[in-house]
């Protein structure tokens, strides 16, 4: 037998029926999919759907008891609780001082580092390290800086004749401190993303600007910020739902203190769930949490659909 | 309307000089255009007498004003960009009032002179839409427009035709040209397209590696090209350049004058097909290209190196066919051996 022969014998031989070119494609398509899928189905659905049926238990993490309470547990978290309520206005206000404060900062580091001059991959590289350093390391750092009168923060303060508060002690300073140091650790991020929306706005724009006489202010006012609309909402909604869920500095630097001052929602879901064992309760709130980041999201889909519109 | 005025004008990045000692006088109300090859510097000496370019030497006039340390928006130009850098936030009606309201003009000034220019363009339907909802052409007249409501002294024109199909660019080139007999303000125009400056220019600027090669009228530069360079760029298909000695050696016919020439040039619409030897020099036809109204050959002549001739009528030589070409010798540009013409 040739070997063009062996060939053509082997391709008859391997041919299928009901393996059409649509079959086969449909099947390359869903092995191409399946590691993305197989990741999801175990690592979020199957959690998430876990979370919901724990939501409607009584479940003590230490007697391993379960109980069928319905919706008892979201009925008590939104009626009964009074911390819920707390937590979930600290959320709110570690939102409301997180995200206008990291947008603007943001802002202001993309316009001065989006145009080439020397150095700028320095301080972009500056900037941005925070973002992609450990968030252990970063928190045990500041809480060193913020320390009462041994804080370098405060000594530093004193030398120019301030007397600086007990940052992470004081409730009505805590949760400042907190969210301005989670501020200086992620607005290299939405630097980044400003920069890449600056550097795509066409030069000539803001040439043709200038030949027509506006001032820097103008072409950045008339200009500039309108362009930039599209990813200023991206940016504000993706900090917004990030500020919502941040648990890991709030842990680290406070602890939900003092007096409950930074107890925020997803730190209380881990209380709930691991200091206190209630996994039924704790799910409950994460649900609503779900619930809260979910609609933020929609809230993104419509403004970016009229936006586009 | 005014005129300007650039000495010795020089502009470096670096150590990498892009316009070298440029000296041009531009009348009032003259159509200029800038044209050259890619990277011969031609957009940068528009943006550097905008203002968009810092001018690192020499000394630019518009007017009777020095103008080099100038800012832009007050040289009193107006420029049309190749993109045409419409604002897509804004409706036509704002982006040609946008020059207008950051100098704080009254709403009813603007508005009239937005709509007096939208008249002349023939825009008023397309007032309230935005560029993405515009046609290449009708957005090249809004970004005209734009230029237009700012009653500037001087047009400046970025290639602003190279975006569109070659039917609307035939279109929009008489468009600009009716424009400019209208207004009859000082236009400068930028392009790379030789055809486009033919048809518009009141006189042409050729510019090679920063430094200008020829100025002069669209049908100077045709009819008496100062070298080699400006020959073979002006004209459609370019001038067949061929050594002198040979085609001196091989021609019949009445003897060439080369005066010390090295090389000589014969346009391919100046080269006629004649029987075999009826006209000057036998070459074989390696490739007919069928144009429509006639056919571009390429003729390989032995001893002397190939020629493009432009042959009208729809009966053309073939390829493989030896033919003859004839051509007049006053027809025939002569030069030296740095590509400097020699006129006779």
């Amino acid at each position: 037998m040739t070997p063009s022969e062996k060939t053509t014998t082997m391709a008859h031989a391997s041919r299928v029926p009901w393996l059409t070119l649509r079959r086969k494609e449909a099947l390359e398509a869903w092995l191409f999919v399946s590691p993305t899928l197989i990741g999801f189905v175990i690592f979020f659905l199957g959690p998430l759907i876990a979370v919901g049926l724990y939501s409607l238990t009584e479940w003590n993490l230490l007697s391993q008891e379960s109980t069928f309470v319905g919706v008892a547990n979201f009925r008590d978290a939104l009626t009964v609780n009074p911390d819920f309520w707390h937590v979930v206005r600290n959320s709110a206000l570690f939102a409301l001082g997180l995200v206008p404060m990291n947008m603007a900062l943001a802002l202001m580091l993309a316009i001065a580092l989006s145009r080439p001059f020397f150095g700028v991959v320095f301080f972009r590289t500056i900037f941005f390290a925070p973002v992609i350093t450990s968030a252990v390391a970063w928190a045990i750092v500041w809480k060193f800086l913020l320390q009462g009168e041994a804080g370098a923060v405060n000594q530093l303060l004193a030398s120019i004749g301030i007397d600086g508060p007990n940052w992470l002690r004081e409730p009505n300073w805590a949760m400042f401190a907190v969210i301005v140091t989670r501020v200086i650790k992620m607005v290299g991020l939405n630097m980044i993303l400003y920069i890449a929306a600056l550097q795509a706005i066409p030069r000539d724009y803001e040439q043709a600007a200038q030949l027509e006489g506006a001032s820097r202010w103008q072409v950045f006012h008339m200009v500039i910020w309108p362009l930039l609309a599209p990813t200023t909402l991206i940016i504000m909604v993706i900090t917004t739902i990030g500020s919502f869920k941040v648990f890991d500095h709030i842990y680290l630097m406070t602890g939900g203190g003092p007096e409950n001052g930074t107890l925020v929602l997803a730190y209380y879901i881990y209380q709930q769930g691991f200091e206190f064992f209630n996994i039924g309760y704790a799910s409950a709130l994460a649900i609503i949490m779900f619930v809260i980041v979910l609609a933020l999201t929609i809230v993104q889909l419509i403004l970016r659909q009229k936006g586009s519109g | 309307m005014t005129s300007l005025a650039l000495s010795n004008l020089a502009k470096s990045f670096g150590p990498v000089k892009v316009i070298r000692d440029i000296d041009l006088s531009i009348d009032d109300g003259e159509f200029v255009v800038f044209v050259g090859p890619s990277g011969c510097g031609k957009s940068t000496l528009l943006r550097m007498i905008a203002g968009l370019e810092d001018i690192t030497s020499g000394d630019l006039m518009i007017g009777e004003r020095r103008m080099n340390e100038v800012s832009a928006s007050k040289r009193g130009v107006a420029m049309v960009f190749q993109s045409y850098a419409l604002y897509p936030h804004l409706t036509v009606r704002q982006n040609m009032g946008f020059g207008l309201k950051v100098r704080k003009m009254p709403v009813d000034e603007i508005n009239q002179r937005v709509d007096e220019a939208s008249a002349t363009l023939k825009l008023d339907v397309l007032m309230d839409r935005f560029p993405r909802e515009l046609s290449g052409g009708q957005r090249q007249r809004v970004a005209i427009g734009r230029a237009i409501v700012g009653n500037p002294d001087v047009f400046l024109f970025d290639e602003p035709l190279s975006n569109l199909d070659a039917e609307l660019r035939v279109h929009m080139r008489a468009e600009i040209a009716a424009l400019h007999g209208r207004l009859g303000n000082t236009m400068i125009y930028v392009t790379h397209d030789q055809i486009e400056a033919m048809t518009l220019a009141d006189r042409i600027v050729v510019l090679r590696d920063g430094r200008i090669e020829q100025v002069g009228t669209p049908r100077e530069l045709y009819a008496r090209p100062a070298n080699v360079f400006v020959a073979q760029f002006i004209g459609s298909p370019k001038m067949n350049i061929c050594p002198a000695a040979s085609i001196a050696r091989e021609m019949s016919g009445d003897n060439l004058e080369l005066n010390k020439a090295v090389q000589v040039g014969i346009r391919p619409e100046h080269l006629r097909v004649a029987a075999k030897d009826a006209g000057n020099l036998n070459g074989r036809v390696t490739v007919s290209e069928y144009t429509g109204a006639g056919s571009l050959l390429h003729i390989e002549v032995d001893g002397v190196g190939s020629f493009l001739v432009a042959e009208e009528g729809q009966v053309g030589a073939q390829q493989g066919d030896v033919i003859g070409l004839a051509f007049s010798n006053d027809d025939v540009h002569l030069f030296d051996k740095d590509g400097v013409a020699i006129h006779r």
